[in-house]
């Protein structure tokens, strides 16, 4: 395909990096870099959809209040983007980096659409029609070099309907996401595009069995090596704080991150394991 | 997936169509996602013209990216907040059904699934003045008991057959005819439902469940994906229509003895808030019966979890002449929960 020079150069052109989205959820000096891909894996009420609102709100908040300042895109397929939960908590960031530096940059208003002006939402309804966005966006980024992170809410949203679809043959029913897959691979490698996707679990996880079947991915093979970072999310035991009546109990969330080097020259996996709470300003680590 | 087909967008002639189809390409993802270039010599057209062709193509069937500035901007004037009429289960709600979103409430036999449904729609009907589609999968809808609880709420009795006629109800049994009928709603049903008087707010599923887990088990991949399309159009028509989408599901019982709502771990990412009903054991009212019902708040985006309230189902139909109101009710509560 051609491509003219103004082109060529805004795609060169060095994005925003998002290595330090948040590092406390990433090994030491590991964060995502350019280029790569985040899967974050778990059943219902793990607290994915808050940690990506979470890494949402860090990308498009402004410098001042903590914030990246690029540009992200959001895919929801799940129909699942809660806009007032959104807003709540960029209002709460806002809030608290506002009261931390007494200069107030314009008004709370102005800085909330600044920020959702970041932001673009886009639905998808069937895989057909995500295969198709993102060949559009593929044609569109050029035009926009503020744009660094790419969400996707979730990537396994029609995952039993091409099951069904596909027939008999493995390889017809995981072709769709194949396609994406393919695709997406393109886009993190010529844009240097960071990606974020969450993948919802198919099968309960069996309490005390750490890395038990149900942690497996089960996605097509090209999904599985396009991701570096992998982020399992499980639940913990609900801890019941005593003493106080008021002090409700406190849900409490795991995160296990095991990222794959992007160094070619040696395949070391490193860990890291983080807890945070959900609160009504979003996430908190511990 | 959508064909190639002539007329489709300038320059794509039916000769054309029959070249791509020789090549392989016979759908709008197959051409967008082929090298162009080799397609154009394959198929002896120009370069530039199928370019052109695929940008059009590509322009038509994408899904569009909204700025987020905006969604919210349209949000704000859209969303609505529609009260079930009973203050504890608003509370827990965090004041009431939203618009654009599936709600969900499970529970066992008798707990009180279909009864907060009748609520929610006299409520919406009577109080509101706006439509409602109730799809009745079980049969378990009578319209003397939503007669019963609009007499507790008016007089009137022109009032209480306006408010009847604003409830439109389908009565289907399997999967397929509440599919056809949720795409026949998204496709004019629901602007024709809100002829006569306000338009449609909300959508009620009663149950579920019923006509989803008969096809899980088996063969699994089409069972799962029925239940899929399901959660798709309702979510759509939400999110489209600004209507607020309830459910009721079954419960079952996990590994460790705990009640959890049914259909599975797949099924549990659709609702965006779902609530528990159960009997208040301990509780026993002069009819041996007990009306109270606890709810729990399982899963929500907006209050934290596990919240617990406990309600009377009996708030509907508290009538001005108890003693009279109360027996009947009685006698429907022993027959839904039968």
């Amino acid at each position: 395909m051609t491509e003219s020079g103004a082109q060529l150069f805004s795609r060169l052109e060095a994005r925003h990096n998002v290595k330090d989205i948040e590092p406390r959820l990433f090994p030491k000096d590991g964060g995502p870099e350019d280029g790569e891909m985040v899967e974050l894996y778990g059943t219902e009420g793990t607290g994915k959809t808050e940690l990506l609102y979470h890494l949402l709100c860090r990308c498009v908040l402004p410098k001042e209040a903590g914030g990246l300042e690029v540009d992200v895109v959001f895919v929801d397929t799940d129909y699942g983007l809660d806009m007032l939960r959104l807003v709540s908590i960029l209002d709460s960031r806002l809030n608290t980096a506002q009261s931390g530096s007494s200069s107030s940059a314009g008004s709370d208003e102005t800085v909330l659409r600044s920020c959702l002006s970041r932001l673009l939402v886009i639905h998808c309804s069937s895989s057909a029609q995500l295969l198709l966005t993102l060949h559009f966006l593929e044609n569109s980024l050029s035009s926009r070099p503020a744009l660094a992170l790419l969400l996707i809410d979730s990537i396994s949203a029609f995952y039993w309907v091409d099951r069904c679809e596909g027939g008999g043959s493995i390889a017809k029913q995981e072709e769709r996401l194949s396609k994406c897959a393919e695709l997406l691979g393109r886009l993190l490698r010529d844009y240097r595009l960071s990606v974020c996707a969450t993948c919802h679990a198919i099968r309960r996880s069996n309490d005390g069995q750490a890395s038990s079947d149900s942690d497996r991915s089960y996605l097509c093979r090209a999904w599985q090596r396009l991701v570096t970072h992998r982020l399992l999310l499980s639940r913990e035991a609900t801890s019941m704080k005593q003493g106080s009546k008021e002090q409700r109990s406190q849900q409490v969330f795991t995160v296990l991150c095991s990222s794959s080097s992007s160094s070619s020259s040696s395949k070391i996996k490193s860990y890291r394991s983080s807890l945070f709470c959900v609160t009504d300003g979003g996430v908190e680590f511990i | 997936m959508v064909m190639l087909r002539e007329g489709m967008c300038p320059g794509l002639h039916e000769d054309l169509v029959r070249d791509l189809r020789g090549a392989g390409v016979k759908t709008v993802e197959d051409l967008v996602s082929s090298d162009i270039e080799e397609l154009a010599q394959k198929c002896s057209v120009s370069y530039k013209a199928l370019f052109a062709i695929r940008r059009v193509l590509l322009a038509q069937h994408t899904a569009f990216p909204v700025s987020g500035a905006d969604l919210y901007e349209e949000l704000l004037s859209s969303t609505a907040i529609l009260s079930t009429g009973n203050p504890s289960l608003d509370k827990l709600l965090d004041s009431g059904l939203y618009t654009g979103e599936i709600t969900e409430l499970s529970g066992g036999p008798g707990s009180g699934k279909s009864q907060v449904c009748f609520g929610v729609a006299v409520r919406i009907s009577h109080h509101l003045k706006q439509s409602v589609i109730y799809i009745d999968t079980t049969g378990g809808l009578t319209a003397s008991r939503l007669l019963q609880m609009l007499q507790a709420e008016t007089s009137n009795a022109e009032e209480q057959m306006e408010a009847l006629q604003r409830i439109h109800i389908f009565r289907l049994f399997d999967v397929y005819s509440v599919l056809d009928c949720l795409h026949s709603l998204c496709s004019g049903g629901l602007q024709r439902a809100s002829v006569g008087g306000g338009s449609v707010k909300a959508v009620i599923l009663d149950s579920v469940s019923a006509v989803i887990s008969p096809l899980l088990g088996g063969k699994q991949n089409e069972g799962m994906s029925l239940m899929i399309q399901v959660a798709g159009v309702l979510k759509t028509m939400a999110k489209d229509f600004n209507i607020a989408a309830l459910v009721t599901n079954h419960v079952t019982r996990g590994g460790s003895g705990e009640v959890q709502p049914g259909l599975g771990v797949t099924w549990a990412h659709i609702p965006r808030t779902r609530v528990l009903l159960e009997r208040v054991e301990n509780a026993v009212s002069l009819h041996g019966h007990s009306s109270l019902r606890s709810a729990t708040l399982i899963k929500s985006s907006r209050q934290a979890c596990h919240i617990k309230e406990q309600f009377d189902l009996q708030w509907w139909s508290r009538s001005p002449d108890r003693s009279s109101g109360k027996r009947k009710l009685e006698e429907t509560q022993l027959e839904s929960s039968a």
